[in-house]
């Protein structure tokens, strides 16, 4: 009899293994928003009281060593800051002489990081701020080192984010002098602590010194212009000998970071919206011209693109210049060596700033 | 004996839930990075150890889906890497002495190591982050959580005593 029952328990857990096993393999294969949906379910239902006590938990952690490390940080920025108001002021001075709209820049939304045990743990961040915060997807997520990924999926108290670690993490990005730009990605899918990134897409021609900082294009619409991804530590590897592929050092960890900041409001970078001038431009353009100024295709940092474009665009208008004076009668004039002074009638794109 | 019963697997509750405590609000408060104790993995292999394979890969399964719900990197590969987890720490426990106390620290220790395995290439780790996670992170997190394991049965070892599967 005891036998019996002892290969009847056998048979049931065998049952519940191959059960179980059955259930993790179709969460497994399931599609990833299935996936993201049924998480989102349990974090906000069965999960709630253990990330709320989480919460409480990392609101509470301010040990000695932190508070030490926050309160450096904070003399470093109130020392920077001290010489912050002169730059904002000349600033403004400058983009007021150059009839450029107020710059907006994001605002930022603090939350704590909740970190898990698993080895995948840097890969998908769990956030302690969520849609009552006013967090969105695509939001940026940084830490005062540099770029730490984007804000995956957002509940009502908390958000999922990706970081850098994360496969299908890619950014675009451009060296700190403007004149490289390619595309940033993890070099491998193993622990967020290990994993570095890879600046892909460099021409051959193009060289990049180790040390040379990489930091966020602004182009693609979700991550601003100048967040530090890394710094470049070496060639990656070399194809065909059209592309170079560099090593990036990644500037911010996931794994060990405990409080990040969510870029919220955060716009793409377009150059008419970022640089919209303020008068009637009207100038001399030819008849028939577009009232409005036709979109431009695309823009980098250090605007060599978009150099070419207003260059181009005031030679027309010169052009249209001396038309418009010769149909009126007036001796043309021989074409200015030097650029028009500032006060001079803006090309109606805008992009020559 | 009913009521002998009832107290056991209400001392076990209280055990179990001590752990969550001290994983969702002790943790997070003491430590910071990858290398803390993993306490609900303690409670997993300590309850996979005095129940059966079934009960053990039920428990292993509902702390996967748990753990994948909190850290959704690849949904679905902490539920498997759990499920066997429970299920062979039940299995194993017919070959060792499961009340000695480096028994247990060697199961936490083993338990932790091969989550992390399987966590990695169920959600597919290149070759390079793999080894380092396996020969460095995991075995330093196994070993803190065998500690932590191996204190917590020398102020709780009474709680975890039973043997639920025999009552």
């Amino acid at each position: 009899m005891a036998r019996v029952t002892e290969r009847w328990e056998s048979r049931r857990d065998t049952w519940l293994f191959a059960g179980c096993m059955l259930l993790s393999a179709l969460a497994l294969l399931m599609p990833a928003s299935w996936g993201m949906t049924v998480a989102s379910g349990l974090r906000t239902t069965a999960l709630a009281p253990f990330v709320w006590l989480q919460e409480r938990a990392a609101e509470g952690r301010t040990s000695r060593t932190r508070f030490r490390a926050v309160a450096s940080e904070r003399d470093s920025l109130a020392e920077l800051s001290r010489t912050l108001s002169g730059l904002v002021d000349e600033n403004a001075q400058l983009r007021s002489l150059l009839d450029l709209t107020v710059r907006t820049g994001p605002g930022f939304i603090p939350a704590e990081v909740l970190h898990q045990t698993l080895p995948t743990d840097g890969r998908t961040l769990l956030l302690d701020a969520g849609k009552v915060d006013g967090v969105s997807p695509l939001d940026p997520v940084v830490t005062p080192e540099g770029l730490i990924g984007a804000v995956r999926e957002v509940d009502q108290h908390t958000s999922i984010a990706m970081t850098w670690a994360h496969p299908e993490f890619r950014v675009s990005a451009v060296s700190a002098n403007g004149q490289v730009a390619g595309i940033v990605g993890p070099t491998s899918t193993g622990d967020a602590s290990r994993t570095g990134l890879e600046f892909r897409a460099i021409t051959y021609r193009d060289t990049l010194p180790d040390g040379a900082l990489i930091v966020a294009s602004g182009l693609g619409g979700v991550y601003p212009r100048g967040v530090p991804v890394g710094t470049v530590v070496g060639v990656e590897r070399e194809q065909l000998g059209w592309e170079r592929v560099y090593r990036i050092r990644p500037a911010a960890q996931p794994s060990v970071a405990g409080h990040v900041l969510i870029l919220h409001g955060a716009t793409p970078l377009r150059i008419p919206a970022a640089f919209a001038v303020k008068r009637d431009t009207t100038d001399s353009a030819a008849p028939g011209a577009p009232a409005t100024p036709p979109p431009v295709p695309v823009a980098t940092p250090q605007g060599t693109p978009a150099d070419s474009l207003a260059r181009a665009r005031q030679h027309r208008f010169r052009a249209d210049s001396v038309a418009a004076a010769a149909a009126a009668g007036v001796p043309a004039r021989p074409a200015p060596k030097a650029a028009p002074a500032p006060s001079a009638p803006a090309d109606t794109n805008g992009a020559a700033r | 004996m009913t009521s002998a019963k009832a107290a056991n697997r209400l001392q076990l509750t209280v055990a179990l839930g001590l752990l969550l405590f001290l994983q969702f609000y002790v943790r997070p408060r003491l430590f910071e990075g990858r290398y803390a104790p993993d306490f609900v993995m303690i409670g997993l292999v300590l309850l996979a150890l005095r129940s059966g394979p079934g009960m053990g890969a039920v428990a292993g399964f509902l702390v996967g889906l748990g753990s994948d719900a909190l850290s959704p990197a690849r949904f679905g590969a902490a539920a498997l890497a759990n499920t066997m987890v429970g299920y062979f720490a039940a299995q194993t426990r017919a070959f060792f002495f499961a009340d000695n106390l480096l028994v247990n620290a060697g199961f936490l220790f083993g338990a932790v190591w091969l989550r992390d395995l399987i966590v990695l290439v169920a959600s597919g780790s290149a070759d390079q982050g793999l080894a380092t996670s396996l020969l460095v992170d995991a075995p330093l997190q196994a070993l803190t959580t065998a500690l932590a394991g191996t204190v917590l049965l020398v102020l709780f070892g009474g709680w975890f005593r039973i043997r639920l599967d025999q009552q």
